[in-house]
């Protein structure tokens, strides 16, 4: 399955960091945007995206309230969400859960982490 | 005037003496609590001041924190463009050394080729003197090594750099805690002097409209944070599915 990644977060340290690990993990395509709106315009201009990576804290729109959008949509309900962020509690998990998010990493991660998540949803989709 | 009357005065007079009695006690009480009041006024004025002075400096610790926040990124997109470098020509020297091995093992098999040709007298000793000369195998391996070891190490650079997201969600968090603090002092200086409240509102402090960060984050390798979170989500996975069963069976 050839993905193309949509890489939300508001750091752009982040953003590249994120992008150098999937060359690394072999993946070749990538849309970045800075926030949940512009997340949302790229999720609709372009239909080839069907990976996102979404950071939690972000300006404007929050990565949790885009999971929220996007779910609520029939067009991207299944969309993959991998959330990465630095919220490790129990409270925040669970609300990313709820909201839909296929699988959940801890900032700082590792490549064998986001590989390991990103296989695991792949398997379930 | 009847006795009854006259008892009733001294009473009066007897009670008015005890009052004055009393207020003779509370004089230097109260003569005391103006003192204190006469010399405390100062040091409230001081305080004032103090908290006027110090209302005034918050802008500027917090955009300088805002200002470190840049720097760091700024710095860390210097790092990463360097590491993306240095990530291209270590490509490029694997590449060529790619071609360097290629070319080898081709010259080494046109020289079997060529012994096979002259296999008798001092042409074999020579062959033999080449084929001991040309052992790069080892240096090649080293070499392959080396390389390998240069792209974790510049890519483990990349990652460590994530410590610039998690601090700059730490220092946007002092960044908003001092903003709060600014904002119950501006109220306590406007209280006290009755100033005009805009004298402060129009210090701009650096937090971002709709700022979102984590005070709660923490650069740390262990891995037992994600390790903490993957026991949540089986834990929650499980639970939800359970319900879903139940759902389907009630």
């Amino acid at each position: 399955m050839l993905l193309k990644f949509l890489i939300v977060d508001d750091s752009v340290t982040m953003r590249r960091i994120v992008v150098n690990t999937l060359k690394n993990l072999g993946y070749s395509d990538f849309v970045e945007a800075i926030d949940g709106r512009e997340a949302l315009e790229k999720l609709s201009a372009d239909e080839n995206i069907n990976f996102v990576v979404t950071d939690w804290n972000m300006p404007v729109i929050s990565g949790l309230e885009l999971v929220k959008s996007i779910r609520s949509t029939d067009k991207f309900g299944k969309l993959p969400i991998l959330m990465v962020t630095t919220r490790g509690i129990k409270e925040d998990i669970i609300e990313a859960l709820t909201a839909k998010v296929n699988n959940y990493v801890v900032k700082p991660f590792t490549p064998a982490i986001l590989k390991e998540k990103i296989d695991q949803i792949l398997a379930t989709v | 005037m009847k006795t009854e009357n006259l008892t009733e005065l001294f009473d009066q007079l007897n009670g008015l003496k005890s009052v004055f009695k009393y207020g003779q006690k509370l004089i230097p009480i109260v003569q005391n609590l103006l003192d204190f009041m006469k010399e405390t006024a100062p040091m409230l004025e001081n305080i004032n001041l103090s908290i006027s002075e110090s209302t005034n400096k918050i802008p500027k610790a917090a955009n300088q924190i805002n200002n470190v926040t840049s720097a760091t990124e700024l710095a860390t997109t210097e790092i990463l463009d360097i590491v993306d470098i240095i990530s291209s020509d270590i490509l490029q020297i694997e590449n060529n050394l790619k071609e360097i091995f290629k070319a080898e093992e081709s010259k080494n098999e046109i020289i079997k080729k060529i012994k096979i040709l002259h296999v008798n007298g001092d042409d074999k000793s020579l062959f033999d003197e080449y084929t001991k000369v040309n052992h790069t195998e080892t240096a090649h391996k080293n070499i392959s090594e080396l390389i390998s070891k240069i792209k974790t190490n510049s890519y483990n650079i990349t990652l460590s750099l994530q410590v610039q997201d998690i601090t700059s969600q730490q220092l946007a968090a002092v960044s908003h805690l001092i903003y709060s603090v600014q904002e119950r002092l501006s109220s306590l200086v406007h209280n006290i002097h009755e100033t005009n409240e805009n004298e402060f509102d129009s210090m701009n402090l650096a937090v971002p409209e709709g700022a979102s960060f984590d005070p709660n984050a923490r650069y740390s390798k262990e891995g037992n944070k994600q390790d903490h979170v993957d026991l949540i989500m089986n834990d929650q996975l499980k639970k939800t599915s359970q319900a879903e069963i139940d759902k389907l069976f009630s």
